[in-house]
């Protein structure tokens, strides 16, 4: 592997959130980002002056959070609301409800929809323009197997990571049902799902220290190609612990992706080359979130306890945002001169 | 010509002379005497000259006349001229012909301008028609005949006919302004009427016969216009009180929807009514959008919703009533708002208290109580653990009480998997009480208020239990006395009189023999189930929410001791749970001591000493524990240093342990367990429970 002298953790935000931090993103026009936190609040950040533009309060923890442009975001709720957050007036409100806490939120671009995913085993699609209203802006209610525990988009496909280990495959233009149904070929609970940035398939982590990358296209020729592998493992007297995989981040050039996960450390692999391209020295406690920014400069870290061994003292929540230098993310084209998938 | 009325002339002239030469001869013939002569011819000159002066005064008159004619047509014709705004014609120059001739031409202009003037006034007279048509219109017909136009005849110049047809011009333009004003006030009228649900045909008859008439010409009367205006303006000020009225109506139904939860279907009756909510005056055009009729329905609703709110809303209240007792009798919390609810309650049911009033103030109290649950919650989840265990360790007494119990009956062998799990939670429980008391203690002082579960004081539970625990630990050591100075006796004994058979071995045997004979608290069944029905229940209540908070170091016993079932088919045989009312607790040195004691029995032989064991066992009643509800009971010993199977390692981590993590062991074994629901460390964290469906 390519160990390099570990370098700082990187910069530090300053007015991190006071409890857990449930996701961060960074926007896809700008250096802001977007964190969600237990602590019932979403902060934006302008990473690039380490100051905080923004703080939105909410009736519950904090489970995910998006950006819909640099003027506005939404967040999904514990306390089973999906919110529209307005950056300049520091204004929010309620687009809708699930009938659970809602776990994740997505935003489409090519659909000009939101999606949002919640455990009372619905995925419910939002149309944003319309008037404030459930009746309003609810595009669709479309029930899932289990609890939706992850969902990643990229163009108009949407898959959807549920418990008892289902994924769901859907069309944004076809919603009434799945394109595929899948079962997660990972043995244990599923944390994270995330799209290739080429749309051809999509990474998934498991609570047991291991990742699968998966392809969209049924034929064998493509289904030969998905594989799995270990991750973030330690081995101590002969026994390997295995750490949860909680975050995984596509870089948006290189196509190669980081995972973190609750051992505190940030690898970064290539997935075409099944190759390790870097590991990032440990941070204080666990991978809580991941995100590139927009020109994949800049990467995000949000090391945070996500609650895997109960209620326990742990280290403070901090968000890192450190540059990436181009040797620790482009793909070393060795073997097979293949694009980066 | 003139040359020949010359010589006629002069012919005359000649035939004068001629004649007088005649004359002359015949009187010189005649002889007439000179003097007649003379007068003869003077007469004749006269009468010539008579006849003379007589034409010259024809002739004078008559040129006077003609002079007078052609001044006449002069003046008249420069009246026209001027009344024509036209350049009068100057006649300065005289015509060589005479005045005729010039009578002839002045008499022709006159002519000429004559039929001009006519022409002109014909003009005027359209004009001047239509004006007074026009006018009278404006006016109404009231006063028809009161306003005349007059033709002003000295004043026929291009001008003013201009001047007139642009009035003309202009009150045409007048006509058909208000011709489409009428028209416009028409619309306005029908779509309010239509709106208000009245009949149009009829108020516009009202105010003038014409306008209900689609076809025909309207009146455009002053008068008829006033009347419109003053019309549309009254009948506008009806719509917007109306407007006003259904748009309070439509906030108070849709308050009302919100509150109730309306379904979609009955409020899409009253859609259009909501959807005016903001409208302004002019927005409002649905046809019988105000009409009485409609009005009159929506209120109707209107007072269904309310009369159906305040029953509902009663029914709200006594749900919310119930969902908050539930609250706090599952986190074992006493409210005096409870008891202050209730007479609330009454209240509200005989009506003296506003149910609305009533419904927000039980919201805030079980707002309340939540929270407060929510900081009790990890303690409790402690206590429900020790009450477990403190069941666990009365049962397990009264198992070891029986002297039958290794009775090779069915089902024995899942009884002494349960005691051996048994003894192994009550080695635990001194701890347990332990970290509960400092948890306790850390909330009330943090909390500054007193920890109660069900009303009674925790801290008072857990010194009354240890202290109980206490009075068991000396029992136990004088039974432990008396049992050695049996055993110098027994030894004694033998010395004396010889041995005995060996004690281990009648113990094997025992075991043979049937249960159901045996023991004098063997319990039927079917009976002690029904006893103990109460306290099973509430143990399983708590087991969800402990194997999810359970530390994985805890359940890997869990996972090597007996299964679900087991638990079940024993229950009969526990003691009714100490739980509900007092517990007491051994301090840390107790704690101890206690498990020295255990280990102690267990080093030495503890089969063999069996049989001496019942012996002294049963002799030695202790005394009863815990007051209160016990008193059926025959009192309980201790648990005695029994044998137990031997002491399998409860060694954690390594055995039992898949060489997985903790924290991953954590998520798999609720999976595996007999909970088949697997929770995210979000889902836990959150307390989010899987409903049951």
């Amino acid at each position: 592997m390519t160990a390099v002298p570990p370098p700082a953790p990187g910069r530090e935000l300053a007015n991190p959130p006071s409890d857990g931090i449930s996701n961060l993103r960074f926007s896809n026009h700008s250096d802001h980002l977007l964190v969600s936190s237990w602590d019932k609040s979403v902060r934006l950040y302008d990473a690039s002056a380490n100051a905080l533009r923004g703080e939105f309060m909410h009736g519950g923890p904090v489970l995910d959070c998006c950006f819909h442009d640099d003027s506005s975001g939404f967040s999904a709720s514990a306390d089973n609301t999906v919110r529209r957050l307005v950056f300049s007036s520091n204004k929010e409100d309620i687009l809708g409800r699930h009938d659970a806490p809602v776990r994740c939120v997505e935003y489409s671009y090519a659909a000009g929809q939101l999606i949002t995913g919640s455990w009372d085993k619905t995925l419910k699609c939002w149309d944003p323009r319309g008037a404030s209203g459930q009746d309003r802006t609810l595009v669709g209610t479309y029930p899932q197997p289990e609890r939706v525990y992850s969902l990643s988009l990229v163009g108009n496909r949407l898959v959807v990571a549920t418990a008892g280990r289902h994924v769901n495959v859907y069309d944004l233009r076809n919603m009434s049902q799945p394109e595929q149904r899948r079962e997660s070929s990972l043995k244990y609970q599923t944390r994270c799902v995330r799209c290739y940035p080429n749309g051809t398939g999509y990474a998934l982590s498991s609570v047991e220290g291991r990742v699968a990358m998966e392809f969209f296209d049924l034929s064998e020729a493509s289904q030969a190609k998905k594989y799995a592998f270990k991750c973030h493992r330690k081995s101590e007297a002969g026994r390997d612990i295995v750490y949860p995989v909680n975050a995984i981040a596509f870089h948006p050039v290189y196509g190669t992706f980081a995972t973190g996960g609750c051992d505190g450390y940030v690898n970064v692999w290539d997935g075409n080359n099944k190759k390790r391209l870097y590991q990032y020295s440990k941070y204080p406690t666990s991978i809580a979130a991941l995100s590139f920014s927009r020109d994949g400069r800049l990467l995000a870290v949000a090391s945070s306890y996500t609650f895997e061994e109960g209620e326990k003292p742990h280290e403070p929540d901090a968000i890192y945002v450190r540059s990436v230098n181009e040797i620790e993310v482009k793909p070393k084209p060795k073997v097979y001169p293949n694009p980066p998938a | 010509m003139f040359k020949h009325q010359i010589n006629q002339f002069a012919h005359i002239e000649t035939t004068c002379g001629l004649l007088l030469d005649e004359l002359q001869k015949i009187w010189d013939e005649v002889g007439e005497p000179e003097v007649n002569r003379n007068t003869m011819l003077l007469e004749i000159e006269q009468k010539c000259l008579e006849l003379y002066r007589r034409k010259v005064d024809v002739a004078k008159k008559c040129r006077a006349q003609l002079q007078q004619e052609i001044a006449e047509s002069e003046a008249e014709l420069a009246d026209i001229c001027s009344a024509m705004g036209e350049q009068p014609l100057h006649f300065d120059w005289k015509p060589d012909g005479g005045l005729s001739k010039e009578l002839d031409i002045v008499i022709s202009q006159l002519e000429d301008m004559r039929k001009l003037k006519i022409n002109r006034k014909n003009q005027f007279v359209e004009v001047l028609q239509q004006i007074q048509n026009i006018s009278n219109e404006f006016r109404g017909d009231t006063e028809d005949n009161l306003y005349k136009v007059v033709l002003d005849e000295t004043d026929l110049s291009m001008r003013r006919l201009e001047e007139l047809r642009k009035q003309l011009l202009e009150l045409q333009n007048q006509k058909r302004n208000r011709l489409k004003q009428v028209s416009n006030h028409l619309n306005t009228l029908n779509s309010v009427c239509s709106v208000l649900g009245m009949e149009f045909r009829h108020i516009a008859g009202e105010i003038h016969s014409t306008l209900n008439d689609s076809k025909g010409t309207k009146d455009i009367s002053n008068h008829t216009i006033e009347k419109l205006a003053a019309a549309v303006q009254s009948l506008r000020e009806v719509k917007i009180q109306r407007m006003q009225r259904l748009q309070n109506l439509a906030s108070a139904l849709l308050e009302m929807w919100n509150l109730m939860d309306t379904p979609m279907e009955e409020q899409q009756m009253f859609q259009n009514v909501t959807s005016n909510i903001a409208a302004s005056e002019p927005e409002i055009t649905e046809t019988n959008m105000l009409s009485v009729n409609f009005l009159n329905n929506v209120e109707a609703e209107v007072s269904r919703l309310e009369q159906l709110k305040s029953s509902k809303m009663k029914e709200l209240v006594m749900k919310k009533r119930l969902e908050l007792e539930q609250i706090c009798s599952q986190t074992h919390m006493v409210t005096e708002a409870l008891s202050v609810m209730e007479s609330s309650v009454e209240a509200m049911k005989s009506g003296a208290v506003d149910p609305m009033y009533l419904l927000e103030e039980i919201e805030l109290q079980i707002a309340n109580v939540k929270e407060e649950a929510l900081c009790r919650k990890e303690i409790l989840e402690k206590v429900e653990k020790w009450l477990a265990a403190c069941q666990e360790e009365s049962w397990l007494e009264e198992y070891n009480r029986d002297d039958n119990r290794y009775n090779g009956g069915r089902g024995a062998h899942l009884t002494l998997k349960r005691a051996e799990k048994g003894r192994a939670l009550v080695n635990k429980i001194p701890a347990m009480v332990e970290v509960l008391t400092s948890k306790t203690k850390a909330w009330e002082e943090q909390s500054q208020t007193e920890f109660l579960y069900d009303g009674g004081r925790l801290l008072f539970m857990l010194e009354q239990y240890s202290m109980l625990r206490q009075e068991k630990e000396q029992e136990m050591q004088r039974q432990r006395d008396q049992k050695r100075i049996q055993g110098q006796l027994i030894a004694k004994q033998e010395a004396l009189f010889g041995s005995k058979p060996s004690p281990s071995k009648s113990g094997k045997k025992a075991s043979r023999t049937p249960t159901g004979v045996a023991g004098n608290r063997k319990v039927s069944l079917g009976g002690a189930m029904l006893q103990n029905l109460k306290p099973e229940k509430a143990a399983s209540r708590l087991q969800p929410s402990k194997s999810i908070s359970e530390d994985p170091g805890h359940s890997a016993e869990k996972y090597s001791s007996g299964s679900g079932k087991a638990h079940k088919n024993k229950s009969p045989l526990i003691r009714k749970p100490l739980s509900p009312v007092s517990s007491q607790v051994l301090s840390k040195a107790n704690i101890d001591n206690f498990l020295e004691d255990q280990k102690m029995t267990y080093t030495a032989s503890l089969q063999k000493a069996l049989s001496s064991t019942e012996l002294s066992l049963v002799g030695t009643p202790s005394k009863p524990i815990a007051v209160g509800y016990e008193e059926s009971r025959t009192p309980k010993t201790m648990p005695i240093p029994e044998p137990t199977t031997p002491p399998t390692v409860s060694v954690p981590m390594t055995t039992a342990r898949t060489p997985a993590t903790p924290r991953l062991a954590l998520c798999i074994e609720n999976n595996n367990n007999n909970q088949p629901t697997e929770y995210s460390f979000e889902e836990v964290r959150a307390g989010f429970i899987l409903p049951k469906t």
